[in-house]
């Protein structure tokens, strides 16, 4: 078949492609449900508006006192970087079971394969920067890549449990 | 009767009621936004099967796709047809999960994806689907993104290349290869 012809079959194809697919999964009440959640979220988010600023507050006194904890060590300098990673894995590990505890505890193994992969690479991944930090704790490239692997594995866990809608 | 006056009446009752769906939903009517939900589903599953080749994701991001429709529908002004506007909100939805889903080696090191699904045309699940969509699904991610909104979705590559991230050239050029690779395998 000459160029022409197959640009001309392609054409014909796409033109031909249909508008419309049916989905197999019926789509409509994990939809309904996810609705109705967000507007019992958004007003109970209207009817609890004057907490939201002392939440606020909250979590910049926390970042300032632990920004201070990191900036005014006890320890000799030399230490300060291996404490900084201390702090950055108890940070962590706090958020994430915090976070667990939010969605009820729920089970890894009940995961579909492809996501316990996914969580299993970052869990290692995070584990090969922590083994290298051990080494070299000054260096700066190797504390963001752990605090964007913590940020990452942080972002699976809860686009895992709390989309509801996507489990229906 | 003039037939072309009925097709035009029919076209006239059909963006009226439409009308009233969004509307109605814009007020918060849940039986208004499952008509548009209704009317709309399909050409939404098509748009996301297309873009994610996997039958289980495009079902959760058409989900999403309805979930963040009803709460941007206010946004909706009527300055272009609402079906062209749903499918921009899509489109935004459906890129950003491909992102978001994003092998994490991938994000850490910008690898590009280079290599061709190798997935078996007969491999691709449904019998339903049309000889030429169980090949796009066989196109590597960027190309099959790039084909489908130009030549399916009908975007310009200036309108590609600003969504995806890319040169104008990049999108061209991917453009091409997914032609090459579909044309390539019709005449297998």
């Amino acid at each position: 078949m000459n160029s022409q012809n197959l640009e001309k079959t392609l054409q014909e194809q796409i033109s031909q492609l249909p508008k419309e697919m049916t989905p197999e999964r019926e789509l409509w009440s994990g939809i309904e449900k996810a609705i109705q959640h967000k507007n019992q979220q958004n007003a109970s988010v209207k009817s609890h508006r004057p907490s939201i600023p002392m939440a606020w507050a909250a979590s910049v006194i926390a970042a300032v006192l632990l920004t201070w904890g990191v900036i005014t060590p006890q320890q000799p300098q030399l230490q300060a970087p291996i404490s900084l990673v201390l702090a950055m894995q108890q940070d962590f590990e706090q958020q994430k079971q915090t976070m667990l505890v939010s969605f009820g505890q729920p089970k890894i193994s009940a995961l579909p394969v492809d996501m316990q992969k996914q969580l299993a690479e970052l869990l290692s991944a995070r584990q090969a920067i922590e083994k290298a930090l051990v080494d070299d704790p000054n260096s700066s490239d190797l504390l963001n890549i752990l605090r964007w692997t913590q940020k990452q594995e942080l972002d699976l866990i809860k686009q895992l449990y709390s989309p509801q809608w996507q489990t229906i | 009767m003039d037939k072309s006056k009925v097709i035009d009446a029919q076209k006239l009752f059909v963006a009226d009621t439409e009308q009233e769906w969004i509307a109605r939903a814009k007020q918060g009517d849940q039986q208004a936004f499952h008509c548009l939900y209704e009317n709309y589903h399909r050409r939404i599953y098509a748009l996301c099967w297309r873009m994610l080749a996997d039958k289980e994701s495009a079902e959760d991001v058409c989900q999403e796709v309805f979930v963040q429709l009803w709460q941007k529908i206010e946004n909706f002004r009527g300055e272009s047809k609402f079906s062209t506007w749903l499918h921009s909100v899509a489109t935004n939805i459906v890129l950003g999960h491909l992102r978001k889903h994003k092998n994490w080696l991938q994000r850490v090191f910008s690898i590009e994806d280079q290599t061709i699904q190798d997935i078996p045309v007969e491999m691709v699940d449904s019998t339903e689907l049309s000889a030429l969509d169980k090949q796009i699904a066989r196109l590597p991610e960027r190309a099959r993104c790039v084909f489908v909104l130009f030549a399916v979705e009908g975007y310009r590559h200036e309108e590609i290349a600003n969504m995806l991230g890319m040169a104008v050239g990049s999108s061209k050029s991917q453009y091409h290869r997914a032609k090459g690779l579909l044309q390539q395998w019709v005449t297998l």
